[in-house]
């Protein structure tokens, strides 16, 4: 072949090549461009010269590793048609493109690279959709709100419609962010945030997450185990946004004005809100009111930040169609969830109450029960409710006549009684008030019952106690007039029994016997008395020592004896209170007279192992090693005439019987400690 | 030996004596406190009984006048009504609730005196 004649050819292919519309590049087996024309310039934004040596420029980096892939199977002779994917231009945007790759062959036919011809498909695409969307749009709106009527769950009804708003083939925006106006603040509060952080998370969710072909469950699904995560960046970032309608900003005004906005450059748009210009790095945004019963409750945001697709008329007018749809359906549950919350709480109040809470109709049907009752009864609530309430209550075929409910039934008016239950094992104050409808006509009872049984019990427990008390002073002087007599004549029956003989011998036997049966029966009765009036109580080593210091408080004072308290121990005893006080006394009163007058007497309470202590030191005359064994002894006294001697005996005696003891420590001239031991724990 | 027994009760008191001089003791009685005291002053006994309620003078006190003159003797605290949780009955040797089956009560004495 002539050389011109190539020289031309390849002049004019070039030309073609370089005059020809759609975007055609060579490159090498390592996918390095080998050339660039006109229509790559134009279509992807880099020269030539920017192009030219550098791996393939127009490939998204996430694309980079399947674009190799590609080059291996070039260099196999495969060839690939019309082929749909993502490519990005200079400034970063994505777009739609078709493409045809082949190998590029040397005049060996070796393969050493490839040609790809490329072409923007971005219009013809936004076209198909929006021929769809057109199509779609009526239904879709229908399938989405009615979706979304189905749940009064505020939180997962926004995260629906924010999906929808996002969703490829739904309204298509890459980010939405729905904020909701928080009337008592009078602000706008950001409620709930979609989208992905970067553009290879948007690319994975929008292939993803799609309305076509999919059932509603697939969706709801989708929305809540998909790859809209409740925390994401974006959610995350919403829920801290508060702007306060006072600002004047696009969003306030959304709201004040009622009217959706675009703004499509931030730039030019001086009232743009700095926390999406700044945080969300967004360029152009649009805005929609949520608008129920002429009422702006919220507004969403949208922007399409990752493919930087233009917002058009008719998205605006899609995004303003589904706002009003949803708006309504937002405002309902919003209300249903101030609704709830206010039910819970109400039930968490009325379920705390530990006394029975329930109503019933004037029919005596028992429409609502709080969980003591439940409890109560030991019966779940589905046992009682619907029951009528004499059944579950007393257990009988007809009301009780004592009923507080029956009465109010019969006469409307509130009542409060007590009421013993042996169906329920108890007794209960109750209290049972009428409920009027809205008419004022009467419609049942709300009513309280306590469990009073405990109280009761305790009740006839000190009363017993208490005739206990007079009983034992009764008894001594029973026990006087009936036993005397029955020791005389059993006593002298056994005298008789000894000195007879025959028949005369076994009377007196029998009468002796029949004695002593008679004064056993008496010996139990009066220990049974007896075993009542003392008693053991829990009582708080501290106050013992408070009560009994403040009985020698005037004595202390007459005798300028100071007394000094160190009481931190809160240790509590099983103890008869006032034997121990008794004890006390005791031995503060031997501290005082062992000083005089002048002096300092130190009461403290400590524990040591299983003990609760108290020490009560004085600095008297102390205790001379020679009368120490002895001071215990009954009626040892060095406090001469018109002293007892008792009084150190009984103490020890007491401390003894409550398993304690005593320890002393003295010195002649310097004093004495007295320390007292009581149990911790009662042996008993 | 010779017991002192105090006991307003006459057959009691008739009892316990018969009973104990019957045991071999010297056995002298008093009905109330003033004469317990002239008794257990005069007659010097080496073991006294003595009932709780006695009707001039409470029988504990009557125990600590005796136990102050003579802090050794041994008394029986001897009772129709069980007061041995009541601390003021603990100064004496013995306590005993009144049976017409006087064994304890002989026994008692007998222990106490060999003590002494």
């Amino acid at each position: 072949m002539d050389h011109s004649l190539v020289a031309e050819i390849k002049e004019n292919l070039e030309s073609i090549i370089e005059s020809f519309p759609d975007s055609i590049v060579t490159f090498d087996l390592n996918g390095i461009v080998t050339s660039w024309n006109k229509g790559a310039e134009e279509m992807y934004g880099f020269s030539k010269e920017e192009a030219m040596g550098r791996f393939l420029p127009f490939v998204p980096g996430f694309l980079v590793d399947a674009e190799r892939e590609k080059i291996v199977r070039i260099r196999n002779g495969e060839v690939f048609k019309d082929y749909e994917t993502i490519r990005q231009n200079k400034d970063g945007a994505i777009l739609d493109a078709s493409l045809t790759i082949s190998p590029l062959k040397d005049t060996g036919g070796r393969i050493v690279g490839g040609i790809c011809i490329s072409r923007d498909i971005s219009d013809k695409k936004r076209i198909e959709k929006e021929l769809v969307r057109r199509n779609q749009e009526l239904s879709r709106l229908f399938f989405i709100s009615s979706a979304m009527r189905g749940t009064l769950k505020l939180d997962r009804l926004l995260r629906m419609i924010l999906t929808a708003v996002t969703m490829s083939d739904g309204l298509g925006f890459n980010r939405a962010i729905l904020f909701l106006v928080d009337e008592n603040k009078d602000s706008l509060r950001g409620a709930m945030g979609v989208g992905p952080a970067s553009t290879e998370e948007a690319f994975q969710i929008w292939s993803r997450l799609s309305l076509e072909q999919k059932t509603f469950t697939d969706i709801i699904r989708d929305i809540e185990t998909g790859p809209l995560r409740k925390d994401s960046f974006l959610d995350k970032l919403c829920l801290s946004i508060e702007i306060p309608l006072s600002e004047e900003t696009i969003l306030t005004k959304t709201v004040k004005e009622k009217k959706s906005f675009y703004v499509q450059d931030v730039k030019g748009e001086p009232l743009s809100d700095f926390v999406l210009t700044q945080q969300l790095g967004t360029q152009a945004y649009a805005v929609a009111p949520l608008i129920s019963r002429d009422r702006v409750i919220g507004i969403i945001w949208v922007d399409n930040h990752f493919n930087r697709r233009p917002i058009f008329e008719e998205d605006m007018r899609f995004l303003s169609a589904f706002s009003n749809q949803v708006a309504s359906v937002v405002e309902s549950a919003r209300l249903f969830e101030q609704v709830a919350l206010a039910e819970q709480e109400m039930k968490n109040i009325f379920d705390s109450i530990s006394d029975m809470v329930f109503s019933s109709t004037k029919d005596y049907v028992v429409t609502k029960i709080n969980r003591a009752v439940s409890e109560r009864l030991g019966k779940p609530p589905e046992e009682i409710i619907g029951k009528k309430c004499y059944e579950v209550f007393h257990g009988r075929n007809e009301p009780r006549r004592k009923c507080p409910h029956h009465k109010t039934v019969k006469t409307e008016k509130a009542y409060v009684g007590e009421l013993d239950e042996p169906y329920l094992r108890g007794t209960f104050l109750t209290s049972s008030s009428p409920i009027f409808d809205g008419t004022g006509e009467f419609i049942g009872t709300v009513h309280v019952a306590r469990d009073i049984t405990e109280i009761k019990k305790l009740q006839q427990q000190l009363v017993m106690a208490q005739r206990m008390a007079a009983l034992g002073e009764v008894a001594a002087r029973v026990a006087h007039d009936i036993r005397n007599p029955l020791v005389s004549i059993g006593g002298f029956a056994k005298r008789l029994e000894k000195s007879l003989e025959g028949n005369l011998k076994d009377y007196a036997g029998i009468i002796a016997r029949e004695v002593a049966v008679l004064e056993k029966i008496l010996s139990e009765i009066l220990s049974y008395i007896r075993e009542v009036g003392l008693e053991k109580r829990i009582v708080n080593i501290d106050y013992l020592v408070e009560e009994a210091t403040a009985v020698m408080k005037s004595e202390l004072d007459e005798k300028k004896i100071t007394l000094v308290k160190s009481l931190n121990t809160s240790l509590d005893v099983l103890v008869d209170p006032g034997s121990v006080r008794e004890a006390l006394l005791n031995i503060l009163s031997n501290a005082i007279h062992a000083i005089g007058n002048n002096g300092t007497i130190t009461v403290k309470t400590s524990f040591e192992k299983d003990y609760a202590v108290i020490e009560i030191q004085d600095t008297g005359c102390g205790i001379s090693e020679e009368i120490l064994p002895f001071i215990f002894d009954p009626f040892f006294t060095t406090k001469g005439s018109g002293n007892t001697g008792l009084g150190l005996t009984i103490t020890h005696k007491m401390i003894e019987k409550h398993h304690g003891r005593i320890e002393i420590e003295s010195k002649p001239h310097k004093g004495s400690t007295f320390k007292v031991f009581l149990p911790l724990k009662s042996e008993e | 030996m010779k017991i002192l027994v105090v006991d307003d009760d006459l057959p009691i008191q008739r009892l316990y004596k018969e009973e104990l001089i019957e045991e071999g003791y010297e056995v002298v009685v008093a009905a109330n406190g003033v004469e317990a005291m002239a008794m257990f002053e005069s007659e010097n006994p080496d073991l006294v009984t003595l009932d709780i309620r006695l009707p001039d003078v409470d029988g504990i006190q009557l125990l600590r006048q005796m136990k102050e003159k003579r802090p050794k003797i041994p008394i029986i605290m001897s009772t129709a009504y069980d007061y041995r949780d009541d601390f003021s009955v603990w100064a004496s040797e013995a306590y005993i609730v009144k049976s017409s089956d006087l064994g304890e009560l002989k026994s008692m004495i007998k222990t106490l005196l060999v003590k002494k």
